[in-house]
């Protein structure tokens, strides 16, 4: 078990949340908060940087659902970028592969020319 | 000359007799027989009386209450003779007013040089405070007693609910479809959390019947919940028109609509329909997001029945989901489970267990029917020990193979 960490930054793009550790029951609430608490305006798109990502349950992959939600809700929209293994075949078993804009990493996914959706 | 001198010098002038009639508790001395012979002001003050009317006129044991004089005669004196003191006896006093007051008696018989006794010097402490203490004390008890009492009780009734509703969320045997073996299992991580992994079994018509499996995202009475409104939704779509994928879409809508403002609330499901027909069984199911059915063939072969692309339930309107056919022929047994299986932990690095590895375990399994896997899953399931933390369903449906010709009547 590794405990959750988020660091928020800004990137050209929008905000980039660079999520670290277990994303689990236990600390889902813990990215539902710094989510609440974020600023996208219309047109930005949020990224989830999920490289030190290292694991993600059911709760999880809600609150990843939940931050997409709201980035539409917000009139922006919201990419997954460097996806771990394990995750991104529970994405595929679950049919969300289909769902999110996933990114081989940050880098890509903030470049402003990739962010037309 | 300072203040303090000057207290000091008015405490000096404080004579033994005026602390003796105003000392802060009472005193009195009696006869042997209890006749009082002397008392100070503050007893008298404390009882409402002169000196006059008590002093050669009333026992101690007058002074009493009926139950303090009943426990003076019965324990205070006999102590009191045998022991010549007792002390801090608990015992209580016709006040002023016809007021009962708790007070604390210490009573210490006087001898003469020879021993023979001469009188008894008692003091008596006002106890008001102490026993309001007390008394507060005895009812914190009673009180806490009391919610301990309605906490345990409380508990009882949510543990007889839970236990309903748990019921209400698999069924409680699987009915018997003629030509087809059923088998299931539930694994519960933790006893006092409902579960979200659910499954069924059951008729269409004459000729068909329906099945599902599935796992709704969380646990407790949240999941209870959508895993309750699931059961029943998927049930009743069956019957208005068993087609998987419209089930399963109109799973989805009713998920969508219930929770798509404020909390996400989804699942994945198999959903399936099953024909007999001459000697095998057609199956027709539809998946939104659950792994794959796997298939144990009776050559002792496995293999999965692969439904990629079918999206979770109930998270997007308009979700897709993915359909797939098959055939189960005499010793054919098709498997549904949860992730729990196959996200399960094993070995000292706690490797994921996968479905590759599900499907050289079904395969290396004998082909004796839905039971008989049950049974070994089970098995592998206890073995994985603390590496299974999730709740894992399993539910197994075959065709049985016919009984092998005994040799008697093999006449080549």
């Amino acid at each position: 078990m590794s405990p959750l960490t988020i660091t928020s930054r800004d990137a050209a793009t929008g905000p980039v949340l660079e999520i670290t550790g277990d994303l689990d029951y236990e600390s889902a609430p813990d990215l539902r908060k710094s989510l609440d608490s974020l600023t996208l305006t219309s047109g930005q798109l949020l990224v989830l940087d999920l490289a030190g990502l290292e694991f993600c349950d059911s709760s999880g992959i809600t609150t990843l659902l939940a931050a997409r939600n709201l980035a539409t809700e917000l009139g922006g929209g919201m990419a997954l970028a460097a996806v771990p293994a394990n995750t991104a075949r529970i994405l595929s078993i679950i049919g969300l592969d289909r769902v999110f804009t996933i990114h081989p990493d940050t880098s890509t996914a903030t470049n402003p020319s990739s962010t037309a959706r | 000359m300072g203040a303090t001198d000057a207290v000091f010098i008015s405490l000096l002038e404080d004579s033994a007799e005026e602390l003796y009639e105003q000392a802060p508790c009472g005193y009195l001395s009696t006869l042997m027989d209890g006749t009082i012979a002397k008392i100070n002001t503050t007893l008298l003050d404390w009882l409402g009386l002169s000196r006059a009317q008590v002093v050669g006129r009333m026992r101690f044991a007058d002074l009493l209450t009926v139950g303090g004089k009943l426990y003076h005669e019965t324990h205070f004196a006999p102590l009191l003779q045998m022991k010549g003191e007792v002390s801090g006896i608990a015992l209580d006093i016709k006040a002023a007013g016809k007021q009962r007051m708790p007070v604390l008696v210490t009573s210490k018989v006087k001898t003469s040089d020879d021993g023979e006794p001469l009188l008894i010097r008692t003091t008596v402490f006002d106890a008001r405070d102490r026993r309001a203490y007390e008394t507060e004390l005895l009812r914190g008890r009673q009180a806490a007693e009391e919610a301990r009492r309605q906490a345990e009780a409380d508990r009882e009734r949510l543990q007889e609910a839970l236990a309903v509703l748990q019921q209400n969320l698999l069924p409680a045997e699987l009915p018997k479809v003629p030509g087809l073996e059923a088998a299931s299992y539930y694994h519960t991580a933790s006893p006092d959390l409902l579960g979200g992994d659910f499954y069924d079994l059951f008729p269409l018509d004459a000729d068909r019947w329906a099945f599902f499996l599935g796992d709704v995202c969380g646990k407790g009475p949240q999941a209870a919940a959508v895993t309750s409104l699931t059961r029943y939704t998927l049930r009743a779509a069956a019957l208005h028109d068993p087609d998987p994928v419209t089930v399963l879409s109109t799973l989805n809508t009713v998920l969508h609509e219930r929770y798509t403002s404020g909390d996400t609330r989804y699942c994945t499901a198999i959903f399936g329909v099953l024909n007999p027909v001459d000697d095998h069984v057609s199956v027709h199911l539809a998946s939104g997001g659950h792994p794959s059915a796997l298939i144990q063939h009776a050559d002792g072969t496995a293999d999965y029945l692969p439904t990629p692309g079918g999206m979770l339930v109930g998270v997007l309107p308009g979700a897709q989901f993915e359909t797939a056919r098959t055939q189960l022929f005499p010793g054919d047994t098709l498997l549904l489970y949860t992730d729990g299986l196959t996200e399960a932990r094993t070995g000292p690095d706690r490797e994921l267990y996968g479905e590759d590895a599900l499907r050289a375990f079904t395969a290396a399994q004998p082909a004796a029917g839905p039971q008989v896997l049950i049974t070994a899953l089970t098995g592998l399931l206890t073995g994985f020990g603390d590496g299974l933390d999730d709740d894992t369903a399993l539910l197994a449906l075959g065709v049985p193979a016919p009984l092998p010709t005994p040799v008697s009547e093999d006449l080549r």
